[in-house]
């Protein structure tokens, strides 16, 4: 029966590997109705939701039980996306009405996909603002599995401070080996295609595959029958390219084909051999690969991993390129030769070659699955719709015989699947490597079975790669760590040591462009962010803080054509709809701008910037209500965010509640101890309270964090002023005005102390200088002080006006009426 | 400012003939039907026209706050009313269609500051429509406005800008503007009124109640966003 189902399967994993949802849902619709059995259903899911409707999934698997992992965990996932998250964690951990599992009892139950089922539920209990249990789910999920990089992400995120170097470890051997099956099980069966595949997939012909799963039959054990594997390598060659292949027992074609092997091998990787030797820490190998037996393998890779610089441009394609160059080099030197020195031995070159000739998650499986559908008789391949995704990672580890017997024979469809697309790879990213380095590292799992030297020095060599990607981990963990705690500094530090390679990447340069972001030090951020578009100008993620800072910078034509840009790109990102709010915001048509964010909040509304932005927009068209809610909002969603309690904060003081606006700038400072910024309000909520010395203190405490925030100083002379200290006042500044020579301020400010002193003249001349400064005499109460105050030739009447203007101020501004009315007094005197 | 003389010396431009050239229904009175061309005088002190107050906007000293009213007009010919009026397209207008004087009135949930009135009128398109004799009131409500400013337009083209400031060039804090045609060009009886904007200063949204900063080094550091 199963046996039948064989080539719809295959057609329907080759249509899903083509990008062709309309023809696998077609065929998966099919299957489905033909045998009604729980894979095919899962499997009309997976087109379902590969296809981008999650929807469609939800309904379908919640329209029939559900009992296999792999079902309930897809499901699962359909849930969050569809936000139905008590639903999702139901189906996940069991509701309120059965008893809740442990996490033990989701390890066994969801065995690979254990670390996946985690990391999903942590995000829905962080969802529903249960952080304490999504945070073990994270741990526990990054426990089983090091790799993933998102726990973590989510871990800094939500406040906690895992430690990356107890997180990205491999503990123990078993630990690493164990992993790898977890990985590969899970990355098959749960994730959507990734678009990454490699363009050197395309050089392989049906014989390769089927040369490969030749090799692998001839090593694997004996014990497994050698039956025709038909079915199997007429999926494989019909798959991959029809015309090519006849069907039939594999041996002659196989036999003829094994002699090519060194051949392809060549030919597979020709192409890339004049390409620099230069490699990451891990996932390469040196391109002169000494000869297995001596020993040097290890030596020189470790060697190599310091080496960096790999050329940004073309950098995805190549590494690919490299790996399959360097590990085929080994199939070529070592095998034959070294290798062979057991049967089993043998096989190990050639998984190597078939595991990076498609570096794409799927294809993962296929050192594992290449075994299966050789080693096992036909009358066996029923098992595999039973088996499928059902493998208990306990045993999965074991060894790698189990392994091969685990594994359903279908699997050689996924990894043709893999092969398939050409430029698939845009993404210079780590997860390239990442993935590549889980291929590699797999074939531990089958060098455990010989204890031969140069296996050993495989292993080692894999291990010493997995390693490596451990360690680079390590180092962005701790540079995320803290940069989520906002040690910005120590972040930008931290992640600008990574090798040249990793640094300029999207995702290291946005991380160090917000911490200058946060820093306030827009200029270099800035820069980064240009940098960042140039290498990845489809790099949306992060573009959101690139806007906010050239609204800051005023930068209105590098704003526009950002957020067109990124509209015309991606109109279903909330970070496109902010950058296009932050562009009319600048240009001051708040109306708009109010548009967009709230379409950014429409097409995301768990996005929590684009409400602090919205209320930002409604705190400056003065729609206060509005903006609480707003900033409200933006906290419900993420707690840690603190421009929205800023925001808060700042409301209150426009409303003059000064001690709520202290508690609220306070709560933003307790997640953003280092920005100057937050100190500067709060120094200045605190002379509102007439807590001067307290304010004077924080105002201190600030310019300590960041030396050249001007305006921190500035707060500080006015409170200097305000205390009648003028000559602290004046020094203050005049070490301001060194740092911001053309700001009219300053020199308004030093007049009104040359004023409180009587120096007239002095007064005046900065006075008018504060005048000349303000360009588009955009400042009409620097103008209209001024002009009353200072033009002897102004007509108007001065005693009784002057008294109304001085009421009036007084009520407008708390913070220097005093000193207002006091200076009317002097100057109603002078006049 | 046109003498009386000048005024009744110069014809209505509707009505006769040139009804073909305004399709709207004739402006004007029972009486004073000239059909007769005119020769286009020039008055030496014409209405200047004033900045485009999306100028004024992008300085950032100013806002719009008309969105925030209410808005409702004495009459309208139809399909010629206050969306016309609001709908930032200076090719639409507002038509009255009632006895004079033609009111716009404003009112606002809560008292607003308000800083300068700007309303787009045409003489070359709308001619005897155009207005000549506007009068701003502020108040409460319709029971107690006052007037604070009035105003003669001569030919106007363009923006006019009316700032709504007291003596002491404060900026007046009211729930509701009245805006009062009440007379136009030629004798005119229905008027056009093109577009109609209200600005509000803006306030600084910086802490401390200092005057406006004016460096970008400066701005950078006084608000998180």
């Amino acid at each position: 029966m199963t046996v039948l189902q064989e080539p719809v399967q295959a057609a329907i994993w080759q249509a899903l590997n083509h990008y062709a949802f309309r023809d696998a849902v077609f065929l998966a619709e099919r299957l489905y109705a033909e045998v009604h059995s729980e894979e095919a259903l899962f499997l009309l899911a997976t087109c379902y939701y590969r296809s981008g409707k999650a929807y469609k999934a939800y309904r379908l698997l919640k329209g029939h039980s559900c009992t296999t992992p792999q079902c309930k965990y897809l499901l699962a996932k359909c849930c969050v996306d569809l936000s139905k998250l008590a639903e999702g964690e139901q189906i996940l951990s069991g509701g309120v009405f059965n008893k809740q599992k442990s996490h033990d009892d989701i390890v066994t139950e969801f065995g690979d996909s254990a670390c996946f089922t985690l990391s999903l539920l942590g995000h829905v209990y962080c969802k529903t603002d249960r952080l304490a249990k999504g945070s073990e789910c994270y741990q526990k999920s990054l426990s089983l599995n090091p790799f993933l990089w998102s726990p973590f992400e989510s871990l800094c995120e939500i406040g906690e401070k895992p430690d990356p170097d107890q997180t990205f470890k491999l503990t123990s051997l078993q630990n690493f080996s164990s992993c790898l099956p977890n990985s590969c099980t899970t990355l098959v069966s749960n994730h959507t295609l990734s678009h990454r595949q490699p363009e050197t997939v395309l050089t392989e012909t049906p014989q390769d595959t089927i040369e490969l799963n030749r090799l692998n039959l001839e090593s694997s054990n004996s014990k497994y029958s050698l039956n025709t594997d038909s079915s199997v390598s007429y999926i494989d060659s019909a798959v991959i390219s029809p015309d090519t292949v006849p069907l039939g027992t594999g041996t002659s074609i196989l036999s003829k084909q094994v002699q090519n092997k060194p051949k392809t091998g060549r030919s597979l990787l020709g192409g890339p051999a004049a390409l620099s030797p230069l490699t990451p820490s891990f996932g390469i190998l040196p391109l002169e690969t000494p000869s297995p037996g001596d020993g040097s393998y290890l030596q020189n890779y470790t060697n190599t991993s310091s080496v960096i610089d790999v050329p940004s441009t073309g950098a995805p394609s190549k590494k690919t390129f490299c790996v399959l160059q360097s590990v085929a080099r080994i199939g070529q030197t070592g095998t034959k030769s070294v290798f062979s020195q057991s049967g089993n031995s043998r096989e190990v070159t050639p998984i190597l070659v078939a595991q990076t000739q498609s570096s794409g998650p799927q294809t993962s499986t296929t050192p594992q699955v290449l075994s299966p559908t050789i080693t096992s008789p036909p009358n066996a391949l029923p098992r595999r719709s039973s088996r499928l995704f059902t493998s208990d990672s306990s045993t999965t580890k074991e060894n790698s015989k189990k392994l091969k017997m685990k594994f359903p024979p279908k699997i050689p469809n996924r990894k043709t699947k893999s092969k398939t697309n050409k430029g698939g790879i845009t993404q210079p990213n780590i997860n390239d490597s990442l993935e590549i380095t889980k291929l590699d590292s797999a074939i531990i799992s089958e060098g455990k079975i010989s204890t031969i030297t140069p296996q050993i020095q495989a292993f080692n060599l894999q291990k010493a790669a997995a390693e490596g990607l451990m360690s680079l981990l390590r180092e962005m963990g701790k540079g995320y760590l803290a940069l989520c705690s906002y040690n910005c500094k120590e972040a930008i530090n931290i992640l600008s040591h990574l090798p040249s390679h990793h640094y300029n990447t999207g995702w290291v340069l946005c991380q160090i462009g917000r911490a200058y972001f946060e820093l306030s030090e827009y200029m270099q951020a800035e820069r980064i962010f240009s940098e960042v578009r140039r290498i990845e100008n489809y790099r949306v993620e992060g573009m959101e803080i690139y806007s906010t800072t050239l609204w800051h910078l005023q930068k209105d034509v590098a704003l526009s054509v950002l957020s067109k840009d990124l509209t015309d790109m991606d109109k279903n990102s909330p970070e496109a709809w902010c950058a296009a709010g932050n562009c009319f915001s600048l240009q001051r048509e708040h109306d708009i701008a109010i548009k967009f964010f709230q379409r950014a909040i429409q097409v995301d509304p768990n996005y929590a910037y684009a409400y602090t932005l919205l209320g930002h927009e409604f705190v400056l068209t003065e729609e206060l209500d509005k903006a609480l809610a707003c900033f409200r909002n933006a906290i419900r969603v993420n707690p840690r965010h603190y421009n929205a309690w800023y925001g808060l904060g700042m409301i209150y003081y426009k409303q003059e509640k000064f001690s709520l606006a202290e508690m609220h700038f306070q709560k933003a400072l307790d997640i953003n101890p280092q920005s100057s910024v937050l100190l500067c309000h709060i120094g200045v909520v605190q002379h509102a309270l007439k807590k001067s010395e307290k304010a004077l203190d924080t105002l201190n405490k600030a310019i300590v964090i960041d030396p050249k925030n001007p305006l921190c100083k500035f707060h500080r002379a006015s409170v200097l002023f305000a205390n009648e200290k003028y000559k602290s006042a004046l020094q203050e500044l005049e070490e301001l005005k060194q740092i911001v020579p053309k700001e009219s301020l300053v020199y308004f400010l030093i007049g009104k102390v040359y004023k409180k002193l009587g120096q007239t003249h002095l007064a005046l001349m900065n006075f008018s200088w504060a005048m000349d400064l303000d360009p588009k005499g955009a400042n009409n109460q620097i103008k209209e002080a001024i002009d009353k105050r200072y033009l002897p030739d102004d007509e108007e009447p001065i005693t009784q006006e002057e008294q109304i203007m001085g009421t009036d101020e007084s009520q407008e501004s708390s913070m220097t009426d005093a000193d207002d009315t006091q200076l009317h007094a002097a100057e109603s005197d002078e006049f | 400012m046109s003498t009386d003389g000048e005024r009744t010396s110069r014809v209505r431009l509707h009505g006769g003939k040139d009804n073909s050239l305004i399709p709207q229904s004739p402006n004007g009175g029972r009486k004073g039907f000239l059909p007769q061309n005119i020769f286009k005088m020039t008055t030496p002190n014409k209405t200047p026209p004033g900045a485009d107050p999306k100028q004024l906007e992008r300085t950032g000293t100013v806002r719009e706050i008309g969105s925030q009213a209410v808005w409702s007009l004495s009459s309208c010919k139809p399909g010629f009313g206050v969306d016309q009026l609001r709908d930032d397209n200076l090719e639409t207008y507002w038509q009255s269609d009632g006895s004079q004087p033609h009111l716009v009135n404003i009112q606002f949930r809560r008292k607003t500051t308000v800083k300068t009135l700007c309303i787009y009128a045409d003489y070359k398109s709308d001619e005897s429509y155009t207005p000549s004799k506007i009068s701003v009131r502020v108040g409460n409500n319709f029971h107690n406005l006052q007037e604070i400013r009035q105003l003669e337009l001569v030919e106007p083209s363009g923006w006019i800008h009316v700032p709504l400031t007291d003596n002491h060039k404060k900026p007046t804090r009211t729930f509701m503007i009245q805006i009062a045609v009440l007379a136009n060009h030629q004798n005119g009886r229905d008027t056009h009124m093109r577009q109609i904007k209200i600005y509000t200063p803006v306030e600084e949204s910086s802490i401390g109640k200092f005057p406006r900063c004016t460096t970008i080094d400066f701005m950078m550091y006084r608000s998180i966003r």
